[in-house]
């Protein structure tokens, strides 16, 4: 895998700064970082199969959605416990996922990106009209079972995850399969040319960016302890997790973290002054001048400005 | 019947004038244009705000947002499209971005609430149990008039053949010494003129606020999907199918499914026929 | 390391346009077959529907035998025969041993996890093609021409094939790259790969080929020696355009 001292100094760096936060930070701090760690569980989920691969994803929050409201379901109307109803809701994520969007990973570019929207508003649709005993309908559940209580708790929880996702997927991508998804994205013709089947590769990126929004969902849910369905299948919910991705850096492990923690405290340092939905103005603008100035992200900027203060010295 | 007749001609004449202008920047510019529902969130209070809040008459008003769409069609194709040129992932990701920039922007012009629009012709004419708005009568009629001299434009002119010859094949039509910077934006400044003057019907159809770009947007790209990318024609008969679809489902089913059976029809057309139905890739 | 290619009758149609007419050629083990004809004969038609990028509408392909128009791309390259792009289309963000690293993957997701690359086999299949080891870090964009089509040819050799098909593998290069990549293909065919190869390049292609197949608007025109295919005066009229 190439592993060098420096990869087990960087991470062990990066887990030990995360664990001493909570002794120098505020609990409103707190609350915010807790938000950062989930959108970057989100953000790598959605960069495995689309940061990689390139089929871009318009539709996450359906995945998230259905790990979301399979646990939410499970606890509040047949009284699961959290120990079960997570599993079963990941589990849930990828068979689902998978059988719905199997015939969409047929379709390329554009097609894909707009399948996954149109199924993001048929759950939107769909989780407000039918059952409405069971979902909630069009207000969602509330009291659902909570994983933690308090801020530092919710800190803890929301970092371990973070860290095991993000470790996991680094590890992973850094073996021959996260070369061979990087080659999908840059070439899908030429990976078929060399002897591998695609749709074979594109399934597993999908079932393990699926399994990654399902445990991320189910787990989000558990730490709101409520599910609203028009703040979760939200165009600005999309929105949050690509531009997270996009300017952390996609196709890579750590670009998307990076974008989930400046997006999030961005947001949160324009808050004093901007308290409404103007902040996404700023906030969309930074990310779109970001984006144009650099595709690949913060993570390739930084990464460019050392090489070039290496070769200064 | 005639009721659901009626209503069904209303609403798809809207839908064809949303989807029209969608069609001519994926067929011609092969992109996704995502920030297309944010001409017509544009158009919507541009018109609002000249009627309502400067107390302009309202044809001018249209016409006032009419240029605002076309010069907004215009920098954008300047500002993003051509300098992301070719890479057509980069350009649909920053007109997502781009829709949520605007969508903020009105949020901090006009607030979050949504605006009622007064009617541009005011006044219900009944027919046969039906209400029928002169403002609907007159979107549905006005959608026709722009698609048929859209169609004209496109059949009969010299830049709108240059349209035609772009669309087939860009590299061709460059050899054959079209300018298809220019061409492309021409079709940029079209697209939205199109769509903010969509806004403005849609917004009087429905209401007017913040977040109303979606499901035009969604709409646009359901139409252009059946329909197959870039077929007019292909556009009108599916605005048609998916308006009598939905005025069917909420008259005779419920009104809240008949966005399911949108969706519905969208996944199944994709996954099943992925060029669409009548699916031509060129005007 | 070797294969026979027998194609039978193969038919394809694009709507009205017939882009392969009932075309029949063989290429013996170890042989190495010359496809020509002028521009639009339909020659990277015929590759494409030997490597199941498309499909054709009547006939057979066998390799050693065995059928193989019903297996899917990543199959038929498993079966031994590989092909080169006239445009080269490398993994833009990824190294020269990368973008061999891929042509090297077993077509298993379980061996891709467990197990990890293998330098010395990319570092041999580099210097075969005629890089130089220094050249293994660097990037597509950083290559010429000539080290794209050494590049593609390592990646379509890393997928271990017996029958390799280039499609215009002297395009665009210069007189000393032509050499080069001659070199290597000479070396492999003593080695004993079976090849088909387009070009253009006539005088290029003479030395590297036993035997000619001249093919005009998907029709077999002529099937023999270098010479004796250059004499045909259906080649040569469907040269000149006057077929």
């Amino acid at each position: 895998m190439g592993l060098r001292w420096y990869h087990f100094a960087l991470w062990i760096a990066f887990i030990g700064v995360m664990f001493a936060l909570p002794e120098y930070v505020s609990k409103g701090t707190l609350r915010t970082l807790i938000f950062a760690n989930f959108l970057a569980v989100f953000a790598i989920s959605w960069d495995v199969l689309s940061g990689r691969t390139g089929y871009i994803s318009f539709g996450h929050p359906f995945l998230i959605g259905i790990g979301a409201y399979t646990s939410a379901i499970l606890t509040k109307r047949f009284d699961f416990p959290l120990e079960a109803s997570i599993p079963i809701a990941v589990l849930v994520t990828m068979v689902g996922g998978l059988v719905v969007l199997l015939p969409a990973l047929r379709i390329r570019g554009s097609y894909f990106a707009l399948v996954t929207l149109a199924y993001m508003e048929l759950m939107y649709q769909l989780v407000q009209v039918i059952r409405p005993d069971l979902t909630g309908g069009t207000r969602g559940m509330s009291g659902l079972p909570t994983l933690t209580r308090g801020a530092e708790n919710g800190f803890y929880m929301s970092t371990c995850l973070m860290l095991a996702v993000a470790l996991s997927t680094w590890l992973l991508m850094r073996t021959r399969l996260g070369t061979a998804l990087s080659a999908i994205g840059m070439n899908e013709d030429a990976v078929s040319g060399s002897g591998l089947s695609v749709t074979r590769l594109k399934m597993v990126a999908f079932l393990f960016s699926a399994m990654l929004a399902g445990l991320g969902g189910a787990m989000y849910v558990h730490y709101l302890g409520s599910i609203a369905p028009r703040a979760l299948f939200d165009i600005n919910f999309v929105f949050t997790i690509i531009v997270a991705a996009l300017i952390g850096g996609a196709g890579t492990t750590i670009g998307p973290i990076i974008g989930a923690f400046f997006l999030t405290f961005l947001l949160e340092y324009l808050r004093p002054w901007l308290p409404g939905a103007e902040r996404y103005l700023i906030y969309g603008g930074v990310a779109l001048v970001l984006y144009m100035i650099q595709p690949k992200g913060i993570f390739e900027l930084v990464r460019q400005s050392l090489s070039k203060l290496r070769r200064a010295t | 019947m005639l009721q659901v007749l009626i209503q069904g001609l209303l609403l798809s004449g809207l839908y064809a004038l949303i989807a029209v202008g969608f069609t001519l920047i994926f067929s011609i510019g092969r992109v996704l244009n995502l920030a297309y529902g944010a001409y017509l969130l544009i158009g919507g209070y541009a018109y609002f705000y000249f009627t309502q809040a400067i107390g302009l008459p309202k044809f001018a008003a249209v016409l006032l947002a009419a240029v605002i769409g076309c010069a907004l069609g215009i920098l954008k194709f300047l500002l993003i499209v051509r300098p992301l040129r070719g890479n057509h992932v980069a350009i649909e990701i920053s007109t997502l971005i781009l829709a949520v920039v605007l969508q903020s922007a009105v949020v901090l012009a006009f607030g979050d609430s949504s605006k009622i629009l007064l009617p541009i012709i005011p006044g219900v004419e009944r027919v046969a149990g039906a209400a029928v708005p002169y403002s609907n009568l007159f979107a549905a009629v006005m959608s026709w008039v722009i698609l048929i001299a859209l169609w004209i434009f496109i059949r009969s002119t010299h830049t709108g053949r240059a349209m035609q010859a772009v669309s087939m094949d860009a590299k061709g039509a460059a050899i054959s010494g079209i300018d298809a910077d220019r061409v492309n934006m021409i079709t940029w400044a079209i697209s939205g003129t199109l769509g903010a003057v969509a806004g403005v019907f849609f917004a009087s159809y429905t209401q007017l606020y913040p977040g109303m770009w979606v499901a035009p947007l969604i709409i646009a790209v359901a139409v252009v999907i059946v329909g197959g990318i870039g077929s007019i024609i292909g556009t009108l008969i599916v605005a048609h199918i998916i308006g009598f679809m939905e005025v069917l489902v909420s008259t005779y089913l419920a009104p809240e499914l008949r966005g399911i059976f949108t969706m519905v029809l969208i996944i199944a057309i994709l996954v099943l026929r992925p060029r669409g139905l009548f699916g031509r890739e060129e005007l | 390391m070797s294969a026979k290619l027998e194609i039978r009758n193969l038919v394809k149609r694009f709507g009205g346009l017939v882009a392969t007419n009932d075309l029949t050629f063989t290429v013996e083990p170890g042989e190495s077959v010359g496809l020509i004809g002028p521009n639009g004969a339909g020659k990277t038609t015929v590759f494409s529907q030997i490597m199941g990028e498309h499909r054709q509408t009547a006939g057979t392909i066998a390799l050693d035998g065995r059928e193989i128009s019903k297996l899917s791309t990543p199959a038929r390259i498993r079966a031994g025969v590989s092909r080169t792009y006239q445009v080269p289309r490398p993994f833009a963000d990824m190294s020269v041993a990368e973008n061999i690293r891929v042509g090297l993957m077993p077509d298993s997701v379980w061996q891709m996890i467990s197990v990890g690359p293998d330098p010395a086999r990319e570092l041999e299949l580099a210097l075969a093609v005629g890089f130089s080891e220094d050249q293994l870090d660097r990037l597509p964009s950083e290559l010429s021409m000539g080290d794209l089509r050494k590049l593609e040819m390592a990646r379509t050799l890393a997928t271990a094939p017996r029958l390799m098909l280039l499609d215009e593998v002297f395009a665009g290069l210069t007189v000393g790259e032509i050499a080069m990549i001659s070199d290597v293909i000479q070396k492999m065919r003593g080695e004993g790969m079976t090849f088909l190869i387009v070009s253009h390049d006539l005088k290029a292609l003479e030395p590297l080929v036993d035997r000619v197949v001249a093919i005009n608007q998907g029709t077999l025109i002529a099937d023999g020696s270098y010479d004796a295919v250059m004499a045909d005066g259906a080649v040569r009229a469907s040269y000149l355009g006057t077929a």
